[in-house]
């Protein structure tokens, strides 16, 4: 049997660890693109290029945070791939500002995926290519599967950074609370359809996002004050893309109660 | 119910335990069916069950109520109340009013109240020198248990004891620490199951405990196993 090159990619991201910096680069092992970038932005965590495989790369990254316009926006925004595969037959109306930079680096192509985890914006993963290009529906939904298991690794990682008090390793973590938090986390993971491992980040990761405890939180949860609903489209064959949309909100879709 | 059927009612008790221990058991299941037995059979609204686990703490590991669970797990919280009483003192604790002297246990006699809960009998899970918990019975209302229940509840703590101890000796003792690790693991997945069954089904944390106990009592499997299936999402009540 051929060694399949997404199965090398998702064993590369399985493999890249605590190394977020090393998050784009397999996307390049299965996808016809020049060079990848990962980012976070969005009201969770801080606007930053995590990842970029090459200078170009990360360019298209701060072009898009420095004119606060392009296709990673709008990725986040829909929770949709936005794809322009041949940037030299047509323009987008949506970037003018992007697109005329972008021109002047002579890239031919560029494709944002969203970076999200259930219900949370992590950010998104910018691709390029010099040469326009088309992706297929198998490799637009081999980058929805990997874009979320970087989500994953992001919040982890950024959680993780952050000592925010968690119940379960702060300095007075109490029986009562920690009882709330399995409590609400098997809500979430059933609002969610996730497992419970995903579902007690989530909850940290809102906890992060509001500046309160997560026993607060988990309260919250539990007296069903806070809800968290699957806005994710997930789609086996027909990947809907965010292309040629006109897409006023930049503020994304962060739940709110 | 009458002293008759009720005599009846926990021979067939005593018998389920004693089944329990020579079937092998979970330990989390046979502290249910004992908690379980004092709800049906006496005179109280709930019990619930303090453990000492492997780190030498008190862990609350079965309840038949979300209001008894509050109430112990607050008192671990505050290091203070009536069952830790019990515990520390290995004697019998009779609270027989929560109001009367509140001063003992501020904290307590707070949460007690706000959860509807007027009178406690704490009673050691001990054996000779060995006190592994307590068995704490609350009432709705104020007064002293009456003397039957009060033997009928000491009988039965005495056998779960004598059950866990038993299996102590039996095996050597780290393999009865990794037991209780285990339920208490199993403990944190029976939680996570409640609060799926209390979104899938809009019911209350208590219900949802009664239903995962009856769906786990009439297929004969453990509350453990269910919650997994439950969290995993390979099952839905």
């Amino acid at each position: 049997m051929q060694a399949d090159p997404f199965q090398i990619a998702s064993d590369a991201l399985a493999g890249a660890g605590g190394h977020v910096s090393e998050l784009a680069r397999p996307f390049l092992h299965f996808l016809p693109v020049s060079g990848a970038s990962v980012s976070t932005f969005g009201p969770l965590l801080g606007a930053e290029t995590i990842s970029a495989t090459d200078r170009l790369a990360g360019r298209v990254d701060e072009l898009q945070f420095d004119l606060g316009e392009g296709p990673c926006w709008d990725a986040l925004g829909s929770r949709l791939p936005v794809l322009q595969p041949d940037l030299t037959a047509s323009s987008p109306s949506t970037w003018p500002a992007f697109t005329s930079a972008i021109r002047a680096e002579n890239i031919g192509a560029v494709f944002a995926f969203p970076l999200v985890f259930g219900p949370l914006d992590i950010g998104a993963v910018d691709l390029y290519s010099i040469d326009p290009v088309t992706l297929t529906q198998e490799q637009q939904q081999q980058t929805l599967e990997l874009s979320a298991i970087v989500s994953r690794i992001l919040l982890r990682h950024a959680l993780k950074d952050h000592a925010l008090d968690n119940a379960e390793g702060s300095a007075e973590p109490t029986v009562f609370s920690r009882r709330l938090i399995h409590q609400a986390t098997g809500m979430v993971l059933a609002q969610l359809g996730i497992s419970a491992g995903d579902a007690h980040l989530i909850l940290q990761a809102r906890s992060f996002a509001d500046g309160r405890p997560m026993r607060d939180v988990a309260q919250d949860v539990v007296e069903r004050r806070i809800r968290f609903t699957d806005i994710d489209a997930d789609s086996d064959s027909d990947i809907p893309t965010a292309t040629d949309r006109r897409t006023d909100n930049r503020t994304d879709g962060e739940d709110s109660p | 119910m009458n002293e008759t059927l009720r005599s009846e009612r926990l021979f067939d008790a005593f018998a389920v335990l004693a089944d329990t221990l020579v079937a092998g058991y979970d330990v989390i299941d046979l502290l249910n069916t004992l908690v379980e037995t004092c709800h049906e059979l006496l005179d109280v609204d709930s019990a619930g069950i303090l453990l000492l686990t492997a780190h030498d703490g008190l862990e609350v590991v079965a309840s038949t109520s979300e209001a008894n669970s509050v109430v112990e797990f607050m008192q671990l919280d505050a290091d203070a109340g009536p069952c830790l009483e019990c515990f520390r003192t290995r004697s019998v604790v009779s609270l027989p009013d929560v109001d009367v002297d509140d001063n003992r246990w501020p904290e307590f006699a707070a949460t007690a109240r706000a959860e509807g809960i007027h009178s406690v009998y704490a009673i050691p899970l001990r054996l000779r020198d060995t006190t592994i918990g307590t068995l704490n019975l609350m009432r709705n209302e104020r007064g002293e248990l009456n003397h039957h229940d009060i033997k009928a509840a000491q009988a039965l703590a005495d056998v779960a004891t004598i059950g866990i101890l038993q299996e102590r000796s039996a095996r050597d003792g780290s393999a009865v620490r990794d037991q209780l690790q285990r339920a208490l693991s199993s403990r944190i997945i029976i939680e996570q199951a409640k609060g799926v069954v209390s979104e899938t089904s809009s019911v209350s944390m208590d219900i949802a405990f009664q239903r995962i106990r009856h769906y786990a009592r009439a297929h004969q499997s453990t509350l453990g196993f269910v919650a997994q299936q439950l969290v995993r999402g390979d099952l839905r009540l």
